[in-house]
């Protein structure tokens, strides 16, 4: 670092000021509700390599840290004072934007006829076309289907807005002032951000604001770096599963070799399942992404808390994607819900970390950021009134020595819920209830944080309930460390009445009048042995209610009956022999046991190998057809369990096998050709 | 005697401070008296005491007592609030629990959550429901109604809060209920949700409800013992609460709604503020107040602070209008130290009174602000607060040059430089942040002058204007106890909210079912502050309403100007929506109706207000000393003077130090102060 220390902690705070008034200019006015209710959108100061070197602390997507607006910049040539390019191309952006409602905005700030950095901003706006309201549906499978797609273009020319562009990208829209609304508001922000640029190139020259970009990022990673040296040296292999792509049922593996070198990370992706027929995948470009790296950036800034934002805190970071994979696809692939995905390449990296080393990090969270909506049928004018009733998260993993939280997880966005008494004023629905689901929480000598129960009781003839991206019904969150894992996602229509039954994975149910359908998340792992948990915690939880007094005996081994502790009861059941936990436990649940006795790693590698080396239509063909063949009850999974569909495990893994080898057999005989 | 003084109080954590206006002679007293922790009212008797016989008056010379308190809040921050149990309706019994349901940090995720307020096994849920239309769909049966009250007898608490789902619409069923509990509970107190504050949104008006009974019993025993006092010093005048919004409620009324008081404290103080510059024709005002852990800013406009109702209390969000009055960094006892990189940082840690700053001599080892203060040269060991502490500046030194080596400085001065630097650090960062609060409100703060107090203001004001490019610093007479001044400035004051659910531009039978709902607050707000008291002179009625365009997901407040609330009609409040809309989202969409969810009457009864007294002029200022000061970069010789010695009209140059008993006024080279009509130091940079 060349600056010397007192002027770099000056700097520090001005850039990141400069980048919050940005934020606030453009929440102020923006329209769509996505940035006033989810604070979805972004601003940021770039280096003229396109990467953040000034980003907000607590305004807007935290997450969005490390994004490159390199590939961009370098598609529009000759920028002047005054220019501002658009874009919102997941592919053509070099993964800047990671799906087509975020619209990206960069402006090139100039002192004495040169570039000293750029302005970045996005938001999530509202609709961008497509074959929905909204653009974004799961179903999807090529981005054809998302909306407009904008590759790198000047939206301004030396400040003139081009209206040619605004033109079509209005005709484009569904709802196009509110849009025009958003692009106004991101225009002030970059304004303001050129004003502040401005004033600190002024006040210390520009040779020192060039040296601060560089040595901001130095100090980023000079500090990262020693968070990322509590990992040991070696190697750490993970994978962990989505239950299902919503195209068909077959899970998707996210795997994982992360190596330890001195505090570098390199995370290699090798083995991870191939692009899915769904919005699901990830655009990452292949290259280090925020989405890949997003746990660990929280695991930097959650032990080191003064460590300043910007992409220098990934510099310790390399990375391989393989192309073609969910989590790097080819062009057109479909990529509206990536952020779905995301929260397993969060749990692979946390079982990675978990590898090098126990209980620092948490176990995984319920795993599920999922809207409930409503959509509604006028009984006269039949239009449909579409509304999120509540959002719905799962609790948080626990640590080494300290519970998961329940009901809340800000691992992928930090979103505030919807009360009960707005929701009711909007929908005819009576909610039954929203609270925490008692004995969801992964037991151990640290609970995992419980789950939610979120019902409510359908008012009016004519309504459909949606809850897409609900996940962990099959494969649980794990506990560690001798921890147990959460409680599986569950959906019931009439949940603790005769007609009680499972819904399964819901994609859209017809309710009827006076149907009560309740969602249930999962909890998140449990760390330690819980029958090592302190007594008195226990006897706590069940004072209040997180956990029942038959969950106690069974996962504590604490007898408590009518709120009073049985000490004798409890004593000889926790001296009762049993396995010793280790701190390198992992516990899966049954679930996926059962399944890797078929879809083990070895064989998922190499079939994922011989997936790749087709071309895209096929390897889709191929791997449905293999999975029909080896698994042919896999489409009822969600009613019927796991053991259901594994239910000839020697047979269906000989069948695997032998797939496997027909179409490495294939690839040889193509790659020969 | 005839009664013609006014005292303010402000009760502190350290000090209490008071103030007493003679309207006879416009003659102005202040009093410092230690706060007695165990026992407020104590202090507040002490002081008075002292006051009073300061001015040689008698007690019957006092027309009005005004009093601040942070203990509510203080309770509240420290958990040490009555045992209260919640109850709720069917399937809601987790709304303390999952509260909004975001976690205080994106990144850490050590970071834990808020403890809520109300344990869950204090909730309690009963079969009482009432859907959004009003309707009730289930009531307790005599069983279930029995079983709560054995519940709740057998959780032994000091009070009930009720909060049933969609009361905000109507409050019958919760009514109905805690009128119950009320019989069968004798000697708990009862509160209820939608009648201390009838909002749409349930944790936030359950917190209402629940932080008003949490508080109520401490606030109760405090005001009962401090009525008891006065009444024992023979003191017969009316005693006034300062209240979140600005204003002040009589004694009962805070003692049923004390949650209105919490938030006072740092309100009073902006209220002071606006009427203390109100004679130079500040409109347009930036408040700070930098005291031992942190520096409070806010905004006034037109004479007026601005409101909010979005803000924090402790771990919970409030709901209520109180004064905006938000955090922009360190304070003097902010603590320096420095990262494992060699980077200096200031704060958040606070070295707090004990063992407070190094040079207080108390042990301390590390360095806070106020060491920077005093080694750069801007404080004087010998004359801090008027003399009343000595310093001890090798002390702050020895503290100060352990953070020069970490930092890599070199040389003999090296404490010296250390110390500069962190109040470049620290100067830096207020400006920033001033800077992005006022864009948050979309204001340009060179428009604005900058008003400081709190024991360190005036010492870190003149710092931060010069950064943050404002152009005027005004230091009041007496910053020290500045919130005790507001208190006696304050006009009597309450707000009042109801939901509706109106679609105007429709037709005019809606508008006119608005209006009366209107009346019927207004006439409720009239027959409060009628009851309030004697001194209360003419009164005024403020009426708001907060609207929405049909789907829209946010309300927009629409504030009725003063000359049209009696005319106002469904042409102009619909006109004045789109206009409010156009301005704050840049479009107005005029053919569509328009929802009214809440609207909003503010009662304010004028007390009749002070005149603050004409300066004195006195002889031309000569320095009683200069001293060295290391200003940034380099020593300047600054000139150094007394308050006292400062008459109406006075002028001096920067770099200069003005001491007075509760504050240290630094003076930059390049400025000059000069001394307004009614004391007040106004800073402008030199011609």
């Amino acid at each position: 670092m060349k600056l010397d220390p007192i002027l770099l902690e000056i700097l520090y705070h001005k850039v990141k000021a400069a980048t919050e008034e940005m934020s606030i200019t453009l929440a102020r006015t923006a329209r769509t509700t996505y940035v006033k209710e989810a604070s979805d959108f972004g601003t940021a100061l770039a280096t003229l390599g396109g990467k953040f070197f000034a980003y907000p602390e607590t305004l807007g997507v935290s997450g969005f840290l490390d994004l490159d607006c390199s590939v961009s910049i370098a598609a529009v040539p000759d920028l002047e004072p005054g220019d501002v390019i658009i874009t919102n191309h997941p592919y053509d952006s070099g993964g800047l934007s990671t799906h087509m409602p975020d619209l990206q905005l960069i402006r090139p700030y100039f002192h004495d006829g040169k570039i000293v950095c750029y302005g970045w901003d996005f938001v999530h706006s509202s609709d961008i076309g497509g074959g929905v309201p909204s653009s974004i549906s799961p179903s999807f499978s090529e981005l054809f289907q998302e909306g407009l797609q904008i590759p790198p273009m000047k939206l301004a020319r030396k400040g003139e807005l081009n209206r040619d562009f605004l033109a079509f990208y209005r005709a484009n829209c569904r709802i196009p002032e509110t849009n025009m609304g958003d692009i106004r508001a991101m225009l002030a922000a970059l304004e303001i951000g050129e004003r502040r640029v401005s004033e600190i190139v002024a006040a210390h020259g520009v040779e020192t604001f060039m040296q601060a970009q560089i040595d901001l990022a130095e100090y980023a990673k000079a500090k990262a770096r020693e968070v990322q040296r509590k990992l040991p040296d070696g190697v750490y292999e993970f994978w962990d599963l989505m239950d299902d792509d919503f195209a068909t049922k077959i899970p998707i593996r996210i795997r994982l070799r992360m190596t330890v070198a001195d505090g570098l990370i390199h995370l290699d992706f090798d083995g991870t399942d191939p692009q899915v027929l769904a919005a699901y995948n990830i655009p990452t470009g292949g290259i280090r992404h925020p989405w890949l790296t997003l746990k660990l950036m929280h695991f930097i800034a959650s032990y080191d808390r003064t460590v300043p934002l910007n992409y220098g805190l990934f510099e310790n970071i390399t990375v391989n994607v393989p192309k073609g994979t969910v989590i790097n696809p080819e062009y057109p692939a479909a990529v509206g819900v990536r952020h779905a995905t995301a929260i397993r390449v969060n749990d692979a990296l946390v079982g990675a970390i978990a590898k090098a080393m126990p209980g620092l990090v948490p176990a995984p969270s319920g795993g599920t950021v999922v809207p409930t909506v409503l959509a509604e049928q006028n009984p006269t004018t039949g239009t449909r009134n579409v509304m999120v009733l509540q959002s719905l998260v799962g609790g948080t993993g626990a640590r080494k020595g300290a519970d998961g939280v329940d009901g809340r997880d800000s691992g992928l966005a930090n979103l505030h819920n919807t009360p009960i008494e707005r929701s009711e004023e909007d929908a005819a629905v009576q909610i039954e209830i929203y609270g925490l689901r008692p004995d969801s929480g992964g037991p151990g000598q640290w609970r995992g944080g419980t789950g939610l129960l979120f019902g409510f009781k359908i008012l009016q003839e004519g309504s459909a309930v949606l809850g897409r991206g609900l996940e962990r019904m099959v494969f649980r969150p794990w506990g560690l460390g001798g921890g147990k894992p959460g409680a599986t996602a569950r959906v019931v229509l009439n949940l603790g009445t005769p007609e009680e039954r499972d819904l399964g994975k819901l994609d859209m149910y017809l309710a009827k009048k006076g149907d009560v359908v309740t969602f249930l998340t999962a909890g998140g792992g449990g760390f330690g042995d819980p029958f090592a948990r302190d007594i008195d915690l226990v006897v706590r939880d069940v004072a209040l209610g997180y956990v029942t007094e038959a969950g106690a005996k069974r996962d504590y081994g604490v007898v408590v009956r009518d709120g009073v502790l049985d000490k004798a009861a409890t004593d000889a059941l926790r001296n009762a022999p049993r396995a010793v936990a280790k701190e390198s436990d992992f516990d899966f649940g049954p679930e996926r046991p059962i399944w890797e006795q078929v879809f083990d790693d070895a064989a998922m590698t190499r079939l994922n190998k011989a997936l790749l080396a087709l071309p895209v239509a096929a390897r889709h063909q191929q791997r449905r057809a293999l999975f029909a063949d080896v698994c042919p009850r896999l489409p009822e999974i969600f009613t019927i369990g796991m053991q259901a569909v594994i239910d000839d495990p020697k047979a269906q893994r000989q069948r695997l096998l032998a797939g496997i080898e027909k179409l490495e057999m294939r690839v040889a005989a193509v790659a020969a050709e | 005697m005839q009664a013609r003084c006014r005292i303010g109080i402000d009760v502190g954590g350290t000090f209490t401070d008071f103030v007493m206006a003679d309207l006879a002679n416009g003659k102005f007293y202040y009093h410092k008296e230690p706060s007695v922790p165990k026992d407020p009212s104590r202090a507040v008797e002490l002081g008075i005491a002292a006051l009073v016989a300061s001015a040689g008056l008698p007690f019957s010379a006092v027309e009005l007592v005004v009093h601040g308190t942070t203990i509510g809040l203080n309770a509240i921050i420290q958990r040490r609030g009555a045992r209260v149990a919640l109850v709720v309706s069917p399937g809601n019994r987790d709304v303390m629990d999952l509260a909004r349901s975001r976690m205080p940090n994106s990144y850490d995720f050590t970071a834990p959550r808020e403890a809520p307020l109300i344990a869950r096994d204090l909730v309690f849920e009963v079969p009482a429901r009432m859907r959004a239309s009003g309707e009730i769909v289930r009531r307790p049966t005599a069983a279930e109604y029995e079983s709560l009250v054995a519940s709740l007898r057998a959780a032994k608490v000091d009070a009930v809060a009720v909060m049933l789902l969609n009361s905000y619409r109507d409050r019958t069923l919760e009514a109905g209920l805690a009128a119950d509990l009320r019989k069968s509970l004798p000697g708990t107190l009862v509160t209820e949700s939608a009648e201390l504050w009838p909002e749409v949104r349930e944790y936030e008006r359950a917190l209402v409800a629940a932080l008003n009974a949490y508080i109520h019993p401490l606030m109760e025993s405090y005001f009962e013992r401090l009525k008891t006092r006065l009444a024992a010093l023979g003191l017969a005048a009316p005693i006034y609460i300062t209240a979140n919004n600005g204003g002040s409620l009589g004694l009962e009324t805070a003692r049923e709604r004390p949650i209105d008081t919490i938030l006072s404290g740092p309100a009073s103080g902006v209220v002071a503020a606006a009427r203390v510059a109100a004679p130079g024709n500040r409109a347009k005002l930036i408040t700070i107040d930098m005291g031992g852990t942190s520096t409070d800013i806010a905004v006034c406009v037109a004479g007026e602070p601005e409101f909010t109702t979005a803000t924090n209390v402790g771990d919970f969000p409030l709901m209520l209008p109180v004064v905006n009055v938000g955090a922009i960094g360190a304070g003097g006892g902010s603590i320096l130290w420095v990262d494992a990189q060699g980077v200096l940082k200031v704060g958040p840690e606070s070295a707090g009174a004990d063992p407070g700053p190094a040079c207080y001599g108390r042990g301390a080892t590390r360095p806070a602000i106020t060491d920077c203060y005093l080694v750069t040269g801007i404080l004087d060991p010998t004359r801090f607060l008027g003399g009343r502490m000595t310093l001890d500046k090798a002390a702050a030194e020895k503290a100060l040059d352990a953070i020069g080596e970490k930092i890599g400085l070199t040389g003999p001065d090296r404490a010296l430089r250390a110390a500069a630097s962190a109040l470049r650090v620290a100067t830096s960062k207020m400006a920033t942040e001033t800077s992005k609060l006022m864009a948050r409100r979309g204001l340009d703060p060179r428009e604005f002058a900058l008003l400081a107090y709190g024991g360190a203001g005036p010492t870190q004001a003149n710092l931060l204007a010069e950064e943050a490019l404002l152009s005027e610093v005004v230091v009041p007479l007496a910053p020290g106890t500045f919130c005790a001044l507001g208190a006696i400035l304050a006009d009597v004051r309450r707000d009042y909210l109801r939901a509706t659910r109106t679609t105007i531009g429709r037709d005019a039978a809606e508008m006119a079912s608005l209006m009366k709902a209107v009346a019927e607050v207004e006439q409720e707000a009239l027959v409060w502050v009628a009851a309030e008291g004697e001194l209360i002179g003419e009164h005024q009625l403020e009426i708001a309403f907060d609207m929405r365009y049909p789907g829209q997901a946010y309300d927009l407040r629409v504030s009725v100007p003063p000359a049209e609330r009696t005319a106002i009609d469904q042409e102009k409040l619909v006109a004045l929506f789109h206009t409010e809309h156009a301005r704050h989202y840049g479009f107005a969409d005029t053919a569509s109706p328009v929802q009214v969810k809440n609207l909003r009457v503010r009662v304010t009864g004028r007390v009749a207000p002070l005149k603050l007294a004409a300066a004195e002029a006195k002889e031309a200022p000569v320095p009683i000393a200069h001293r060295r000061v290391y200003d940034r970069t380099g020593w300047v010789e600054a000139a150094v003077y007394t308050r006292g010695q400062l008459g109406a009209g006075a002028k001096i140059a920067g770099p200069a130090i003005v001491e007075q008993a509760d504050t240290t006024v630094w003076i930059l080279a390049g400025w000059v102060a000069a001394v307004d009509p009614v004391g007040n130091l106004i800073l402008t940079r030199a011609a």
